[in-house]
Parts: structure tokens; C-alpha cells; sequence
């Protein structure tokens, strides 16, 4: 859920920019120590960025007939962690303002927080507890990409919420309504993207599982007893 | 879908005058925007930004007007909650929905109008952007503005495989769909993730492969890229100018006489 270009006012679109720029900085930060570590990381981030973009300007089918763009930003999340997802979901978001005029330029600060930032953060969080708490991987996934999803909800209910109040009282009032009619409209989309996403893993298990290991995503003993191979 | 605005961007003639001209406009248009408090400068702004985009930049308008409105769903429910749920004035109109009351009062209606013009004005501006410098062009300037390389080369890489991934992506999909793949709600959600997780596979493999290309053409974590010199003319600096002027005299006319 982009907010869109104009929507915010301006004390409250700096605010934004001013959470998300620190952030984003330590994302750049680690991506530069990563790539010169590990100097084929470039291309497959790359890759994949584009991967996110591409699949977020397909239209998923969604349960109440309404089509959404999956966010893709839960996958990026479980593969790359919080901080370089940030960085890959704050290109792919200026790309999409700019190709696709999904968001925009002005709220790009407030879009970057919900939805590179605290999305993928509550998503690898997730991941993480559940792999520790040793659950099925899928359910896991599926957990971590949907409760991504509603925490970007959230937040962008937030967003507007505040830029639109002018007291406590009223934010509350405000802050409900938003977060109301967005899980009308938001929660079975971000069901179905947690399905997608733990689908997408089951597929990328079976035919490339190797790239998931080598990037620590899972370890080698998970893969082994999903493919039911016995050692 | 696959109308990504950079391809007119790339036949605009408006693609030739000088990028960092076109940024500080679009950059007034925004922040001028957001921070107006009225209608009058706003609707001056849009106007602008259309006849700009339309005329100048000879985009099909009909496609300008299908861009316009598109976006506009978001807009529609970010108003509609404003103009239902806030405010403290005068009621203007007020019903029940399945005995939850509802009210619309004329300050909560003002605010929702005036954000609903911001967001145009907004759209206007970023559409001129959009529809008039290709990513290519603003790649220069990126470069010139110091941001850390690795981000730099990071957006280079990611804007080059879109294209290569959309193709692929709709290819599939076409195969799909004359499979009857999206024949139902069953079927297409597995379509789909059957295509998600093909993409990913095969932009994985793509990835592997472009390290090797690179590798071996010595690249060492800089493409260099080539920006052209497009001075600005007389012409173009003095519209810019009586643009901005007749903006802020709009904005501050609007504080002296603070009428609502």
C-alpha cells in the first residue's frame, strides 16, 4: 500500500524522510562491506531487486475479487535480512514512483519506512523465532510474509493518521478508521501473499535449494527433511 | 502493465533540455505543493505540469488522463475516511450505515478536498518527471550528486534486468493463460506462484551468469556512464521563472487574505 505523492503534509513527509535516511545509511553501509566480502553478491542483489519489481507490477489474484500487487518485500526480507532489504525496497519503490507512479517522490521517505523498513523487519523477526522455535519452514514463511504485510498496513495507517490529527484524541479516532478500512481491503491480500510467498519457497526448495543454504537462509538439515531425504 | 511510463519518457522531445532544470522544477512543484494551504496555487500548478507534460512533451493526452486517474483509487479512500471521520464543525450531511452513524462536516470535507488537490498537483509534477526524463538521464545526475556507488550501481543493475524479467515474466504468463491457467481462482493462484518461483529461479541463474560477464569485462564496481552537456537557454530559465513568481505570488496572496 503506497501512499500516495501529495498526500502528505509537510512537517510530517521530512518526519519520515528523517526516520528512513539513518536506516537506510546502515543498509548502504553493510551492502558495501558485504560486496566487497563477497564480490558476486552485486549482480544476484540486483537480480533480485528487479525480481521484486517485477513480480509487485503483476496483479495477483485475490480472494474477494479485487486484484493487489503483491509486496515481495517479505521474500526479500527472509533472504537478505531487514537491513539490505532496505536498501533493495527503497530503489524498487523510486522505480515504481517513477515508472509505474505507484507512491511518489514527496512520500517516499513515509513509504520506504512502512514498507522497506518496518515490513521486512517484523517479517525477518518472524522468520527467525519460528526457524529458532524449530516449526514447519512453510508455516514459518507463510507467518512471516503475511504478519510483514499487516505491520506495513499498520504503519501506513499510522502515517496518515498522524499527518491528519491534530490531538491524541483524535489520532486515535483516526488511526482506527485508517487501519479499518485497510484490513478490509489489505487483509486477505496480505493472506494470500504469505501463501504465494511460502509457495514460492516450496518450488525454489525443490529445483535450486543449494542458493538458499549458501546464503544461510536454511540450513542444509531443513532442506534434507523437507525433500525427505535421510542422511 | 507493461505501460512503464520511461518508454514515452524516452521519445519526449522535452528529453533534451537540461535534467537539473527539470528536477528544481518538479522539486518546487512537490514541496510548494505539500505546503499550500489553498486551492488557487495548487490548480496553477497542475495546470502547468499538464500543459507542460501534454504540450511540450507531447505525451498523448489521452493517455495522460488514464494516468491521472488511475492513482486516484488510494486517493478516493484516504479522502473518503477524512471526510466521514473528521472534523468538529458544521454538519453538513449526515446518515447511518447500518446504524452507525456517519457525518460529514465542512471542515472535515475542506481538509479532504485539499488533500485530494495535493495529490493531483502531486501526480501533475511527478508525471512531468516521469514522462519526460528517462532513468537514463537521471543516472547522470545521480552520479553527479554523490550518493555511495554501490546504491548507484545497485539501481543501474536493477533497471537493466526489469525489462529483461518483464519480458520473460509475460511470456509466461501468455503461455499460461491460453492454458486456460487462469481460469479460476484455484487455477490462478497456482499459476502464479508457479511463475513467481520460475522468475526468481531463472533471474537467480541470469544473476550467476552477468557476475561471470561482468567479471571477465574487468568490471570493477564502477560503470562509467556518459553525460551529455544541454546548457539552459534564455528562453527556458525566463518561463521557469514567471512560473515560480506567479506560484508564490498565489501562496502568499492566499496568506493575505485569509479568508476560511
Amino acid at each position: 500500500m503506497h501512499i500516495m505523492e501529495g498526500f502528505l503534509p509537510t512537517p510530517w513527509l521530512l518526519l519520515w524522510f528523517a526516520i528512513s535516511i539513518p536506516v537506510l545509511a546502515y543498509g548502504i553501509y553493510k551492502l558495501d562491506r558485504l560486496v566487497s566480502k563477497k564480490r558476486e553478491i552485486l549482480p544476484l542483489l540486483a537480480v533480485a531487486g528487479a525480481f521484486v519489481f517485477v513480480l509487485s507490477s503483476l496483479k495477483l489474484p485475490s480472494v474477494n475479487g479485487s486484484c493487489s500487487h503483491p509486496t515481495g518485500t517479505g521474500m526479500a526480507a527472509i533472504i537478505f535480512g531487514p537491513a539490505i532489504s532496505a536498501v533493495l525496497g527503497t530503489i524498487v519503490l523510486l522505480f515504481q514512483a517513477l515508472f509505474l507512479a505507484h507512491g511518489g517522490l514527496t512520500t517516499l521517505g513515509a513509504n520506504v519506512f512502512s514498507m522497506g523498513i518496518a515490513g521486512p523487519v517484523v517479517a525477518y523477526l518472524i522468520y527467525k523465532a519460528g526457524m529458532k522455535a524449530k516449526l514447519n519452514f512453510f508455516l514459518v514463511v507463510f507467518l512471516a510474509a503475511t504478519l510483514g504485510d499487516w505491520t506495513t498496513y499498520v504503519v501506513t495507517s499510522l502515517e496518515l493518521a498522524l499527518a491528519f490529527s491534530g490531538s491524541t484524541a483524535e489520532f486515535l479516532i483516526l488511526f482506527e478508521k485508517f487501519a479499518t478500512v485497510f484490513a478490509v481491503t489489505q487483509v486477505p491480500i496480505a493472506i494470500m501473499e504469505g501463501a504465494v510467498t511460502a509457495l514460492l519457497f516450496k518450488y525454489v526448495i525443490n529445483v535450486k535449494s543449494d542458493i538458499l543454504v549458501e546464503l544461510k537462509v536454511v540450513e542444509a538439515a531443513v532442506v534434507n527433511k523437507i525433500k525427505g531425504v535421510s542422511l | 502493465m507493461t505501460n512503464l511510463l520511461d518508454d514515452y519518457a524516452l521519445s519526449s522531445p522535452l528529453r533534451y533540455q537540461n535534467n537539473w532544470l527539470k528536477l528544481a522544477i518538479v522539486a518546487f512543484g512537490l514541496f510548494a505543493g505539500v505546503s499550500s494551504t489553498s486551492f488557487p496555487p495548487l490548480f496553477f500548478m497542475s495546470f502547468c505540469m499538464a500543459f507542460a507534460t501534454v504540450y511540450l512533451g507531447k505525451t498523448p493526452p489521452k493517455l495522460y488522463l488514464k494516468l491521472l486517474l488511475a492513482p486516484l483509487g488510494f486517493a478516493g479512500i484516504g479522502a473518503l475516511v477524512l471526510v466521514f471521520f473528521m472534523g468538529s464543525g458544521q454538519e453538513l450531511y449526515s446518515f447511518s450505515l447500518l446504524g452507525y452513524p456517519l457525518n460529514i462536516r465542512a471542515d472535515g470535507l475542506a481538509l479532504a478536498l485539499l488533500v485530494l488537490a495535493r495529490a493531483v498537483n502531486g501526480m501533475c509534477c511527478l508525471y512531468f518527471l516521469a514522462l519526460t526524463t528517462p532513468m537514463i538521464e537521471l543516472f547522470a545526475v545521480l552520479k553527479a550528486s554523490r550518493l555511495p556507488d554501490s546504491l548507484i550501481e545497485l539501481s543501474m543493475l536493477i533497471y537493466r534486468y526489469i525489462f529483461v524479467f518483464l519480458d520473460t515474466a509475460l511470456s509466461i504468463k501468455y503461455a499460461q493463460t491460453v492454458r486456460l491457467g487462469y481460469g479460476n481462482f484455484k487455477k490462478s493462484f497456482n499459476s502464479f506462484t508457479m511463475l513467481a518461483s520460475t522468475l526468481f529461479i531463472r533471474s537467480w541463474e541470469q544473476g550467476e551468469r552477468l557476475f561471470v560477464a561482468m567479471d571477465s569485462r574487468c568490471y570493477y564496481g564502477k560503470m562509467p556512464v556518459f553525460e551529455t552537456k544541454r546548457p539552459v537557454k534564455a528562453p527556458e530559465i525566463l518561463l521557469t521563472s514567471i512560473y515560480f513568481l506567479i506560484t508564490l505570488a498565489l501562496v502568499h496572496f492566499k496568506e493575505i487574505t485569509t479568508i476560511v
